[in-house]
């Protein structure tokens, strides 16, 4: 798609040049439903800027830490790096950073004072605590009421330790709390307390994000047995600890992701066999890929396209269960609309059935409500608004919306939220959904040319020893695997912007694009989604007429001049170090690690250093520059060694020229040698501009 | 497009000694498109300009600016500063730019960062040649597109001149002649006829001969109008 042209005026009317990133959103960021800047954390964590990182995922993921562990990740389904290798590890990364920073490590940006309207939340799941973080930092005074002792939601109550320990979780729930929400656990709403009673408290509104507590359970011959559970109440069960008995053969009706829960924790709780058993075949099954493959991998077997008709019991204890062929799941129009084979049945052996089947809300929150429920007796609801047709009672989360991931409820609580705010503000209720466009996919004449880099492989337990127990069953990466994983990013959208009117068209991108991406018509075109953001162009462009979407090109003279400035010494050194390979460094020396009147300023590529650059460096004082690059081939970009090269040597031939030695500015090629072996460069770099 | 260079150092620097504050001027016109004159090199001159005074102790300042082109009167209401405020402006434009920002700004010494040289093409990318002296009379119809006047060393009209050896130029042995090359390319092209047609003395006036030379576009002149009022 076309972009917008960009003129000098109407760039000396932003405040920064990432103000162009929010014409068109990277496709990671279009899908992610809260819509978090993916592409600007991710490259905050290429950089080991963690805190930055991390409240920039935090201002639109409030379930960070638990997202980072079991997101079902649509950005990175979306990721354009997908098309030219593997996506980036987003959900890893993300996961590498919220726990590293925990809940002191992000910033708690809390309301100047909150002394709003106190409104109530019933619910503390992703829905609830999300809508309840946006009301206290609209200076509202939330409180949540979670009927359980502890609060999460499903993430506490229904997601097995192995996927989502609890420690995890309380980052996210200590971080929201901070900011000044109220959790008052054990308190069920319907029982305990009415939403009458709740108004009459003097909360001002009331938002149910109750979710979808219970299991459907299948109204067939046998099911009233004691060992046939409800998939959400056998796991809720566990998770607190409650004694649970299961036999030798676990039987799991269901194909979605709560079956693969339970099928899974069965195991580890010593089941010898623990079957499947669903009405979708492989690839229709609603489960998640991944769950289904380490399912398989810890030997849960499955059974596609049977349907069961009745739990076979005899001498009081379940025998097996009856289940007919299923012919078809989804009807022409795509609907759930099963039909079977009666005369095809078969018999499975088990002692013990699971029902995950789907979930279903436990509306017992309107007891002697004004609620209204519809023919089908769900609640009634409006969609936009997100009132209910009580007077002051909203609803979110999955009580309204289609069942769905953590990261969905965030993105419908934090909805409510805004919608509460304007009832409450006696405003209409009017929220604007619109998105910018996404970015168009990546040519495979321009994915050719990215170099490929293999995505970083997460270390699991094997299979047979992850079932033994309820410990995690990956590890983290580290925090040199995470840089290099998020320098994977093509950082979409982010590139090369044109200033139309000062182009001369003199063809110089052109000519020295590594990805052959610019057109010159009337003036050079470089299409934004073509443009893979190295900055070479704009290094070299003869008339200034090419700034970056993702980076101020300003940006990086003004860190230099400010390291600069911080040097105490006779002789100050700059040192540009190219940090593609960069290990753990937070793009300047550690403390410790300094050398004397050495600066180092980290930037994410060669490519993007200028000649004019290092003559300012000089003009603002330093008595020698070093640049530190890579060896050639292991640029994050193509062709960026010789480029660096050449303009370091068209800058000494400038410094010659006025008389300033070109031994006082050194290029080597060392940055991706390690951290030794870059100490050692700069020191000696240093030494011998002193001795100059 | 007209193609210039940056004068030697030394020279700059001997041609602004008597000026404290001087205005560094690039061109968005050919000198941007040849890489030597636009905004960029006028930001890394006026940075090593700084770097020279500072080195030599010397109290100057150096400010750097650009605009579209020098050459073209409405363009320099765009200027961002003010020409009147400084000593001197070192302009990066090309000889035509120089001259005519002179007369637009007759009190203010405007002084050449650049030899203007030739009018050429970019024949591969950071390499130009020069392909027209500005003659005022081409006869590239003639001459299979290959310029007689610009790649001969004498520029004659008719022909060789009796000294090329194998190829080359006798005033310089490294030139191609360029007779040898305009018959082989009327060659290729089945033209030599035209090669044989002999060619008048040339009206110098059209060249150099005649002094200053002018362009009129009547349909576009405003002194006609307002004398037609």
């Amino acid at each position: 798609m076309q972009d917008r042209d960009l003129t000098t005026k109407e760039l000396a009317g932003l405040e920064s040049t990432t103000e162009l990133m929010e014409q068109t959103w990277a496709p990671c960021r279009y899908a992610c439903p809260v819509h978090a800047d993916v592409r600007g954390y991710v490259e905050l964590i290429s950089q080991g800027r963690w805190r930055e990182a991390i409240d920039l995922i935090r201002d639109r993921l409030p379930f960070a830490s638990v997202c980072g562990r079991i997101c079902h990740h649509p950005c990175e389904t979306n990721c354009r790096r997908g098309d030219v290798d593997e996506p980036v590890a987003i959900r890893e990364v993300k996961r590498f950073v919220s726990e590293l920073q925990g809940a002191a490590g992000a910033t708690v940006f809390k309301a100047a004072s909150q002394d709003k309207a106190q409104v109530a939340i019933v619910g503390s799941g992703p829905a609830g605590m999300s809508a309840a973080l946006e009301l206290a930092r609209l200076g509202y005074r939330p409180t949540v009421f979670e009927k359980f002792p502890v609060a999460g939601g499903i993430p506490a109550t229904a997601i097995p330790r192995y996927r989502l320990p609890r420690e995890v979780l309380q980052q996210d729930v200590d971080w929201i709390c901070a900011h000044g929400v109220t959790v008052r656990t054990s308190v069920e709403i319907g029982r305990d307390k009415t939403i009458a009673d709740l108004k009459a408290d003097g909360f001002e509104a009331v938002l149910i994000a109750a979710g979808l507590a219970d299991s459907r359970m299948l109204d067939i011959k046998g099911a009233d047995h004691d060992r046939v559970y409800p998939a959400v109440k056998f796991l809720t069960s566990l998770a607190f600890d409650e004694p649970v008995e299961i036999g030798q053969a676990v039987l799991i009706i269901g194909g979605g992701d709560v079956a693969m829960d339970a099928a899974r924790t069965a195991l580890r709780m010593g089941a010898r066999s623990v079957v499947a058993m669903c009405l979708e075949n492989e690839e229709e099954m609603p489960a998640l890929k991944w769950e289904q493959q380490e399912a398989l991998e810890e030997g849960v077997s499955f059974i596609h396209r049977r349907g069961p008709v009745e739990i076979v019991v005899e001498g009081g204890a379940i025998k097996s269960v009856k289940a007919r062929k299923v012919l078809r799941v989804f009807d022409e129009e795509k609907r759930f609309n099963p039909t079977y084979d009666d005369s095809d049945t078969i018999d499975v052996e088990c002692d013990t059935v699971i029902m995950a089947i789907g979930q279903k809300a436990d509306y017992g929150f309107a007891e002697s409500g004004d609620l209204r429920f519809d023919e089908r007796g769900r609640l009634v609801f409006n969609q936009a608004t997100h009132q209910t047709s009580e007077s002051g009672v909203f609803a979110c989360g999955e009580i309204i919306t289609p069942p769905g991931s953590v990261v969905e409820a965030c993105a419908s609580g934090r909805r409510a939220a805004l919608a509460v705010d304007m009832h409450l503000s006696n405003r209409e209720i009017v929220i604007d959904d619109a998105l910018p466009p996404e970015i168009d996919e990546i040519p495979a004449d321009i994915a050719d040319k990215v170099p490929q880099v293999a995505r970083c492989v997460v270390k699991a337990q094997p299979p047979d020893r992850r079932i033994k127990n309820f410990d995690e069953i990956d590890y983290n990466l580290s925090a040199d695997e995470a840089m290099r994983e998020s320098r994977r990013c093509l950082l979409c959208g982010g590139g090369a912007e044109v200033l139309v009117d000062k182009c001369v068209a003199c063809l110089t991108c052109l000519r020295i694009c590594p990805f052959d991406v610019p057109r010159v018509t009337d003036v050079a075109r470089i299409e934004s989604q073509l443009c893979q953001a190295c900055g070479m162009c704009i290094g070299e462009c003869p008339n200034n007429a090419i700034v970056a979407r993702g980076w101020d090109v300003g940006d990086l003279a003004a860190r230099t001049k400010a390291t600069l400035a911080a040097l105490q010494a006779d002789k100050k050194i700059i040192a540009f170090v190219c940090g593609h390979h960069a290990s753990q460094s937070a793009w300047s020396a550690k403390p410790g690690d300094t050398i004397d009147g050495l600066g180092e300023v980290y930037l994410p590529s060669m490519s993007r250093l200028s000649a004019a650059e290092i003559l300012h460096v000089f003009e603002s004082g330093a008595a020698g520059v070093l640049v530190i690059a890579c060896e050639d081939g292991t640029d994050r970009y193509p062709k960026t060694t010789q480029r660096i090269a050449r303009r370091v040597a068209q800058a000494q031939e400038m410094l010659a020229e006025i008389g300033v030695s070109a031994d006082l500015l050194k290029l080597v090629n060392c940055a991706n040698q390690g951290r030794d072996t870059l100490r050692r460069a700069l020191a000696e770099g240093a030494e011998a501009i002193r001795a100059c | 497009m007209i193609v210039a260079e940056r004068k030697p150092m030394e020279e700059i620097v001997e041609m602004l000694a008597p000026y404290k504050k001087v205005l560094v001027l690039g061109c968005g016109g050919c000198v941007a498109v040849c890489l030597t004159g636009g905004e960029r090199q006028a930001e890394m001159l006026a940075s090593q300009l700084r770097i020279l005074a500072r080195r030599q102790d010397r109290q100057a300042s150096f400010t750097e600016d650009c605009i579209t082109r020098q050459c073209e009167r409405e363009f320099f209401d765009d200027l961002n500063e003010n020409v009147e405020d400084f000593d001197a402006v070192l302009s990066l434009a090309c000889g035509a730019g120089v001259q005519y920002m002179s007369e637009v700004f007759p009190s203010v010494p405007i002084l050449p960062a650049m030899n203007t040289t030739f009018l050429g093409s970019n024949v591969a990318p950071g390499k130009w040649d020069e392909y027209c002296r500005g003659c005022g009379d081409c006869v590239l119809a003639w001459t299979g597109g290959i310029c007689p006047i610009t790649k001969c060393s004498k520029s004659l009209i008719n022909g060789t001149c009796g000294g090329t050896n194998n190829g080359k130029c006798e005033v310089n042995d490294e030139m191609d002649c360029g007779w040898l090359l305009i018959y082989k390319r009327l060659k290729e092209l089945g033209r030599l006829d035209e090669y044989r047609k002999l060619r008048p003395a040339r009206d110098h006036r059209k060249d150099r001969g005649g002094g200053v030379r002018r362009l009129i576009l009547s349909e576009m002149t405003e002194e006609e109008e307002e004398a037609a009022q």
